[in-house]
């Protein structure tokens, strides 16, 4: 296994070293080569088993001093730019970094040897990074050209280099168990984010990589504390080691919730939770791949990753309250603030901050089917929120803007790239796909805290605002044909690929569920989810969710439509514009009352001034803030 | 699955439309009495529907009547769901992909008019939705889970723990019958308005479908009210003959506000009521598992 495990941190390595190496040419080859081999490896992961792997300690030493070589080196990039650019406040936290680092270095008595721990939420992350990560990568081959030309820019090289230097970063993030190794692989992300969301070298690409490093060294700061202080007072140094120490006990739950909040925090930030959620708006500047990969579908997950990780340290505590609570909080927040939005991407950054939100929010319950509905909303979301991100870029390319109102008649233009988002937005908002089953689970055992539970139902509701918005936008008519459309295979393939999965993972869910998510949460709290799967339905002891049954039905009614079809033959006609139509010139004109010609318009309602940026966000730095201050308080006392 | 429940769907496959058609009849009876004229027969809903599917299938997008028949197809999903005391929680689910399909539906078309009902029917949406969600919550609360079907242990009526639900309640049922005050994205009303809102663009056997739908959602709107007190069926189907009362005697006495008030009223007072009530519950009520 060991073999498998260095292959999934070399192979994507090599691979940037390649797009660096080899011309712009070869880039399909190679981007199709790495998703083969991304796909390959996962699946040899997740049939390698599970267990933790040591390290052996013939190459314990050398493997040490990389590691101590590469942070040096991250230290010193993040002074190095922020001196460059004069960005005092980044230069300052790397400056603490730093310190922290150095007194790290000096004081705490290092690890003897260090593992890797494969359990079933690595492999899960691990597919997602590797299969969502690699057809990511294949869909830019598709994209980067036309970006560039668009932008006058000529940096791919830099682009396929990060974005593959990424996925070996991220491969080690979800698999290292050590503390010091993860700590390495978290920062190399934040590097990699930095690197890419200042990929178009204007002022605003560049302030919104330095804000996106400087929130993430906060959280970096927060998590290197709770390493040193686990490490001096506990002797802790791995991942694991944390939750074995606290166990079931509640004295040891006590003890390490300081060092386990200040984890969280660092959690919080790297999934841009409430206060910190500027840095993920701030990077929908980058490309869309970019976007799809590291701020909806991978990195942002590494933050609900580690606090889903860290469940046995605080289930059942009043940490897991206000962790709950405080994620049931992002939650609705930010699905107001999506409502308010009409640009795409940005919808798509609120929407991703709530769902991670709901994921913390789970994990902070910390009951077993809580803990396996969390680990679900990581593995659907992170495929419809791909799929949904790609789709936003091939839009902007086919209609030149990422405007809601500018969609309308989409699906005119772009059938199938249309079909492919609305697949998306209905998989996040509506039975019988993964989003939703995993947030019905998340609701019903949220419904014991009646506040979190408050919190999760307006935020459902905002949900279904802001999706339907914009899935009767696209799918609206307004008969002009006129935008030009290129189906690229290496940009439909992916986007295809990714739908066939959100399909396929929704329909065997409960396959992945006993496969994967309930040995998991065996493993982590010691009792698995009373869960089972007969019939096609998912029921708890509270309650069923019938996905079968809504498939079923779904079939039916999809022929039900084809055989009542030709009972009555169809005419098309015109709008009703009052009879003022004014069919020669265009379907929509009509005549107004000087006898002008008008073309009718509608828009949405995005409600800017309840729920607009300007109104709520001071509001949610408050009370996130308040709440953070609640969870560090609970760890102290 | 025994032959009963195959009896008890086929029932409700025939019934339902049956007596969701009779109510609108009657809604149609009444509203004319109450306005001084002697309406039209109890069965005219019904003369309607036979004669919209005897007129040409008149669209203006391809794909419009697949949102019709995804509407109707949910909509008897639900109430069926309901019927057999399944999961609330996941009935609201089913439910909303019926209202989600009526309102794409309706943006389909493109029609300026039908886009404006539907973007209107989205905001009622935010109106409706959290309080039908804390009705299914204060069932958990007392039960111990989200299946109708444990309503039957309950002690007393559903109506007694949660009173101030019922009320939001009440205002829900005026939101989806799209009755005055509430009617903004598509109107009963010639009165209302000049064009049909949200169905502007539907005719012929698309309308038909849609009425055929709401046939069984007024079924199943006043069978969540029949809910609250489940354990006395004369009593259940009272509670539902209010509620219908309700709607009526709201659409004809009030006229059409703005839909931020519905909102504003919603997201205020309703609310906050039914949370109210929610909290209630929890701490008199609530046993933890």
């Amino acid at each position: 296994m060991l073999d498998t495990i260095s292959l999934l941190i070399i192979v994507p390595v090599i691979f940037s070293i390649l797009f660096v190496a080899l011309p712009k040419s070869l880039y399909k080859i190679l981007a199709w080569a790495f998703f083969i081999l991304g796909v390959a490896l996962s699946v040899k992961l997740v049939m390698d088993g599970t267990g933790v792997v040591p390290v052996p300690e013939s190459n314990f030493a050398i493997l040490e001093n990389i590691v101590f070589v590469l942070e040096v080196l991250v230290i010193l990039f993040i002074l190095a730019v922020s001196l460059k650019y004069k960005n005092w406040p980044t230069l300052g936290l790397g400056i603490i970094s730093a310190a922290i680092f150095g007194y790290t270095y000096a004081n705490v008595h290092g690890a003897e040897g260090a593992a890797f721990n494969i359990d079933q939420f690595s492999q899960i992350m691990i597919l997602i990074v590797n299969i969502v990560g690699t057809a990511i990568i294949l869909f830019a081959t598709g994209y980067m050209d036309h970006y560039e030309e668009h932008r006058h820019l000529n940096r791919q090289k830099i682009f396929y280099f990060t974005m593959s230097f990424f996925l070996a970063a991220m491969n080690g993030l979800v698999m290292a168990d050590t503390l010091g190794w993860l700590f390495l692989f978290w920062e190399l992300t934040t590097l990699c984010s930095f690197v890419l969301i200042s990929y178009n070298m204007d002022e605003e690409g560049i302030n919104n990589g330095f804000r996106a490093l400087a929130l993430n060294l906060v959280g970096g700061i927060a998590f290197s504390i709770g390493i040193v202080l686990l490490a001096t007072n506990y002797e802790i140094s791995t991942l694991s080691g944390i939750g074995a120490y606290a166990g079931t006990n509640a004295t040891a739950m006590a003890a390490v919730a300081l060092p386990v909040a200040l984890l969280c925090i660092g959690g919080f930030a790297k999934s841009a939770q409430m206060p910190f959620q500027s840095w993920l708006l701030g990077a929908m500047v980058a490309p869309t791949p970019v976007s799809a990969l590291l701020h909806s579908s991978t990195m942002v997950n590494a933050g609900a990753f580690l606090v889903v990780k860290l469940v046995p340290a605080f289930a059942g505590t009043n940490l897991g309250t206000a962790i709950a609570l405080f994620g049931a909080f992002t939650f609705v927040m930010t699905s107001a603030l999506a409502l308010s939005q009409r640009n795409a991407k940005r919808v798509l950054a609120y929407s991703t901050i709530a769902n991670l939100g709901l994921i913390i929010a789970s994990a902070g319950i910390g009951t077993p089917l809580a803990v396996a509905a969390a680990i679900m909303l990581i593995l659907f979301h992170a495929i419809s929120k791909a799929l949904l991100f790609l789709c936003t870029g091939e839009i902007e390319h086919t209609i030149g803007s990422r405007d809601i109102e500018d969609m309308s008649g989409l699906i005119n233009k772009a059938p199938l790239l249309t079909m492919l988002i609305s697949l998306g937005m209905i998989s996040m908002l509506l039975p019988p796909f993964g989003v939703l089953l995993t947030k019905w689970v998340t609701m019903e055992v949220a419904s014991s805290n009646p506040i979190v539970s408050i919190f999760m139902i307006l935020g459902s509701a905002l949900t279904t605002v802001y999706y339907v918005k914009w899935l009767g936008t696209i799918l609206s008519t307004t008969m002009d044909k006129n935008a030009v459309h290129h189906q690229k295979p290496e940009t439909y393939f992916p986007l295809s690929f990714l739908g066939l999965c959100i399909v396929a993972t929704s329909i065997l869910v409960f396959s992945i569920y006993d496969a994967f998510i309930k040995p998991q949460v065996a493993t982590m709290l010691n009792i698995a989810p009373s869960v089972t799967g007969a019939g096609g339905q998912f029921s708890s002891e509270i309650g069923t969710f019938a996905y079968a049954l809504i498939f079923i039905v779904i079939a039916l009614a999809i022929l039900i439509y084809y055989a009542t079809k030709n009972m009555f033959a169809p005419r098309m006609s015109s709008y009703y514009l009052c009879g003022e139509n004014s069919l020669e010139k265009d379907r929509l004109m009509f005549r107004n009352g000087l006898c002008a010609y008008d073309k009718s318009s509608a828009s949405n309602i995005y409600l800017q001034n309840v729920f607009g940026e300007s109104k709520l966000t001071t509001l949610g730095y408050v009370i996130s803030i308040l709440l953070i201050v609640a969870a560090l308080a609970g760890g102290v006392l | 699955m025994n032959s009963f429940d195959i009896l008890k769907i086929v029932l409700v496959l025939i019934g339902a439309p049956i007596l969701g058609c009779l109510i609108a009849g009657i809604d149609r009876k009444l509203t004319a009495r109450l306005q001084g004229r002697v309406g039209p027969p109890l069965l005219q809903p019904y003369y309607d529907v036979v004669k919209l599917f005897k007129k040409d299938n008149m669209i203006v997008h391809p794909a419009q009547n697949f949102y019709v028949v995804i509407y109707v197809v949910f909509v008897i999903l639900s109430l069926l769901m309901l019927v057999f005391g399944m999961d609330m929680l996941m009935i609201i689910f089913v439910y909303t992909i019926s209202s989600v399909a009526l309102i794409v539906g309706g943006m389909s078309t493109g029609s300026p008019y039908a886009r404006v009902g539907s973007s209107r029917e989205i905001m009622a949406i935010l109106s409706y939705e959290p309080i039908l969600i804390l009705y299914a919550l204060a069932i958990y609360l007392l039960t111990g889970t989200f299946k109708l079907s444990a309503l039957s242990t309950l002690s007393s009526p559903l109506l007694a723990y949660i009173p101030l639900i019922f009320i939001s309640m009440l205002f829900v049922m005026n939101i989806k019958f799209k009755k005055s005050p509430f009617d903004y994205s598509t109107s009963h009303h010639a009165h209302q308005e000049l064009v049909k809102g949200m169905l502007t663009e539907y005719s012929g056997p698309g309308l038909g479908g849609i009425e055929i739908g709401h046939f069984y959602e007024y079924v199943f709107l006043l069978g969540l009210m029949f809910m609250f007190w489940s354990s006395n069926i004369i009593i259940g189907l009272l509670l539902a003959v209010i509620a219908f009362l309700f709607v009526i005697i709201m659409d004809n006495i009030t006229a059409r506000v703005y839909w931020q008030w519905m909102l504003k009223v919603s997201w205020s007072i309703l609310l906050i009521i039914s949370i109210a009530n929610i909290l209630i519950v929890y701490y008199f009520y609530f046993k933890p598992a």
